[in-house]
């Protein structure tokens, strides 16, 4: 009982996070749904017994994920908006809402049939999901895909600093004048040179 | 343990990869920075040192994968220790052979192109070996596993090759082109996967492959359209990585926005390395009679695409004014032919899988030389890629538009030369396999395709440049030149003694 509880609520945060993160117009306000959303199936995943996933899901999606999204939103200003009245706009939401409509009346309908029978799974073995079983099957059973991936994290890196850095030479910082020499009109001769030569009023 | 001979192949691409980034990152860099500037790339100035090395480790890695072939996969025992997440057998080194092949022509044309065009960076030569060990895996992968981390090293280190032109807007647009839909792909390939394991309770191939056997039985519990869906996602995102109409909408853009020397590892390395995964989960998990049957597998599906991906292609490459764009095309095209080798694959396995084995072999070392005779072609500022830019490079540089013609012809699937062995097998296979219907839509499709190959040598040869207009001279680059003049012998030597491949890759089916 209290554990069909605890279902109930946290896919009521999950559905309501979902629902919250398409239907807002302000950028900021979807992404907190989009994190609802996360705690939500996190704590969906405890309760199928995959501790480690949870964990996960809350360290990379809440954590790293979604702070990103607010990231991005508060430096392009928390106001900012796409055009969502326009006609494309209009276009690409009906037929998003059409084709949740579809699969979810067809989902009803199956329901209401009697729909197809669901598979029991046994229960999960005490420790299965936690972190030692998870760490146990990485570094036995899955060390080729493991260490495979080292590769992948590498290419990762270097690829993100050759696009990063685009030239191989560029200009310096400026440094060494104290801040306030650039407000004190040219520093060098050579730069007032021109701008008398144009006539400044005398 | 014996299990660093075997292994060698990605050993070796694998450190190489590393200590090539180290001396990179640890090196002098050689160009001088103008007043007020400073160099941030230590590797700045020194692509032709680096190219060299790259391609030596690549070529290393060719010679190893031939050589653990030579010894055969029986003779190493230990590698069953790898199964199911790798699987060594003939095939995969056989792939390894060409991927390094294809790795090692990329580098060799990067050492001449980047300092040419002014994007001179170190970063693009590991990152070309990483793709290449990622390329690697993802052909041996027996674990869908595997399978992912395999692609996702390869697409993420050519995302970042083609993003390193960073001033040119259209090189980014192909980089994010190509990294937003290549995601997407990937995505729905491992969605897919999920749908597989959940219908069957396995990731490796071999345990889906036996569940999938089973359907139809009555103790059967597999869900049938689960299987199919997740084959279906399979299959779209493959499709995405070989280019198949209609999952190619990226491909004309990326291959022209790309650095040439990327475009050149896209064509080659990245569509043998899917072709090679493709044929291996088909086989492998989807190998039993009912799903290799016509009337309820997958084969009539690969024939529909490989036809719609021919003559798509083939209909618009004829139409490019870009020389580069219409090797883009003709890639797709090609596509398509190896889509036939695998349909064979449904009445006659063994000469089916080895005809797309040769077939992607003389593909790689035709289209890597057509790309490289591109590159040599242009130089500074004036990169040759339309037909225009051609014009007259007969008369004025024999040698290059020689080579050139040569690795056309190639394509075009002209004998003496690779290619018309390649196309010879392929349609042979489909024949063997009673798919007559395949194989005359294949040849004509040949022949439209010789119309916009011929079309490059006729401007060659027999135009002149528009007066006034400006001229593309060859850039002058050892490198280049090396990576042609072992093109063209392979070329020329496949197509002179084409029994020997064929040979290696029954052999690599027969275990003989």
């Amino acid at each position: 009982m209290v554990g069909n509880l605890y279902f109930a609520l946290c896919a009521l945060v999950c559905l309501l996070g979902a629902l919250g993160c398409v239907t807002s117009k302000k950028p900021i306000r979807g992404a907190i749904g989009l994190l609802a959303t996360i705690i939500g199936m996190a704590g969906l995943f405890l309760k199928l017994n995959a501790q480690f996933l949870a964990a996960i899901q809350l360290i990379v999606y809440a954590g790293a994920v979604v702070v990103l999204f607010v990231f991005v939103i508060m430096v392009l200003g928390p106001d900012s908006r796409t055009d969502v009245d326009g006609g494309r706009a209009q276009i690409s939401r009906a037929f998003a809402g059409g084709l949740f409509a579809l699969i979810a009346g067809g989902a009803l309908v199956l329901l209401a049939k009697g729909g197809p029978t669901p598979t029991r799974l046994l229960p999960a073995p005490p420790g299965h999901g936690d972190v030692e079983a998870v760490g146990g099957q990485l570094f036995t059973q899955a060390i080729v895909p493991f260490e495979i991936t080292t590769a992948l994290l590498i290419a990762a890196a270097i690829g993100a600093i050759a696009i990063a850095r685009g030239r191989a030479v560029r200009a310096p910082k400026p440094h060494g004048l104290p801040a306030g020499e650039y407000y004190h009109g040219p520093v060098r001769p050579e730069d007032a040179a021109p701008a008398s030569k144009k006539g400044t009023p005398k | 343990m014996n299990l660093l001979f075997p292994l060698s192949p990605l050993l070796v691409t694998g450190f190489g990869a590393l200590l090539l980034m180290l001396t990179e990152a640890f090196g002098t860099p050689r160009v001088r920075a103008a007043a007020g500037e400073e160099v941030v790339d230590a590797g700045a100035g020194r692509s032709g040192e680096l190219a060299l090395g790259a391609a030596v480790v690549l070529l290393a890695g060719a010679v190893l994968s031939v050589a653990v072939w030579l010894a055969g996969p029986a003779a190493s025992p230990e590698l069953k220790l790898l199964e199911p997440w790798l699987v060594f057998d003939g095939v995969a080194l056989f792939m390894s052979f060409v991927l390094c092949l294809g790795g090692a022509f990329t580098a060799l044309l990067a050492g001449g192109y980047l300092p040419e065009h002014q994007i001179d960076r170190g970063e693009f030569f590991p990152l070309l070996i990483l793709a290449t060990l990622g390329a690697q895996v993802l052909s041996a992968s027996g674990d869908l596993l595997m399978l992912f981390v395999g692609l996702e090293t390869m697409s993420l280190a050519v995302y970042a090759m083609i993003g390193l032109r960073r001033g040119s807007a259209r090189a980014v647009e192909a980089a994010l082109k190509y990294f937003l839909l290549g995601s997407f792909a990937a995505a729905l390939m491992l969605f897919g996967g999920a749908l597989l394991y959940g219908a069957t309770g396995h990731t490796d191939l071999r345990g889906i492959g036996q569940a999938v056997a089973s359907i139809g039985q009555p103790e059967s519990t597999v869900n049938a359209g689960l299987v199919l869906l997740g084959l279906t996602l399979n299959l779209v995102g493959l499709a995405f990585k070989v280019s198949a109409v209609p999952f190619h909408m990226w491909t004309p853009d990326a291959y022209e926005g790309a650095p040439t020397p990327t475009t050149t590892f896209m064509a080659v390395a990245v569509k043998t390395a899917a072709f090679a995964i493709l044929m291996r989960l088909l086989l492998t998990s989807f190998g039993d009679e009912r799903a290799m049957s016509w009337g309820a597998g997958w084969p009539p599906v690969l024939a529909l695409l490989a036809i719609v991906t021919m003559t798509v292609a083939n209909l618009i490459a004829g139409r490019q004014e870009s020389v580069k764009r219409m090797l883009a095309y003709s890639s797709i095209a090609h596509a398509g032919y190896v889509l036939i080798g695998l349909v064979a694959t449904m009445r006659s396995p063994i000469e089916g899988q080895a005809s797309v084995m040769v077939y992607l072999l003389t593909y790689t070392v035709s289209t890597a030389g057509a790309f490289g005779a591109l590159i040599l072609c242009g130089s500074r500022g004036a990169e040759a890629v339309s037909y225009d830019d051609l014009a007259g490079i007969g008369r004025r540089h024999p040698a290059a538009a020689l080579v050139f013609t040569l690795f056309l012809l190639s394509l075009a699937g002209m004998p003496p030369t690779a290619g018309f062995f390649g196309k010879l097998y392929i349609f042979r296979a489909a024949i063997d396999s009673e798919l007559y219907w395949l194989t005359v839509l294949g040849l004509l499709n040949s022949l439209v395709a010789a119309y916009y190959y011929l079309r490059v040598i006729v401007s060659m040869y027999f135009r002149e440049p528009a007066p006034g207009a400006p001229v593309a001279t060859p850039m002058r680059s050892g490198l280049v030149t090396g990576a042609l003049v072992l093109a063209a012998f392979l070329v020329l030597a496949i197509g002179l003694a084409p029994a020997t491949p064929l040979a290696m890759a029954l052999g690599s089916l027969t275990g003989g």
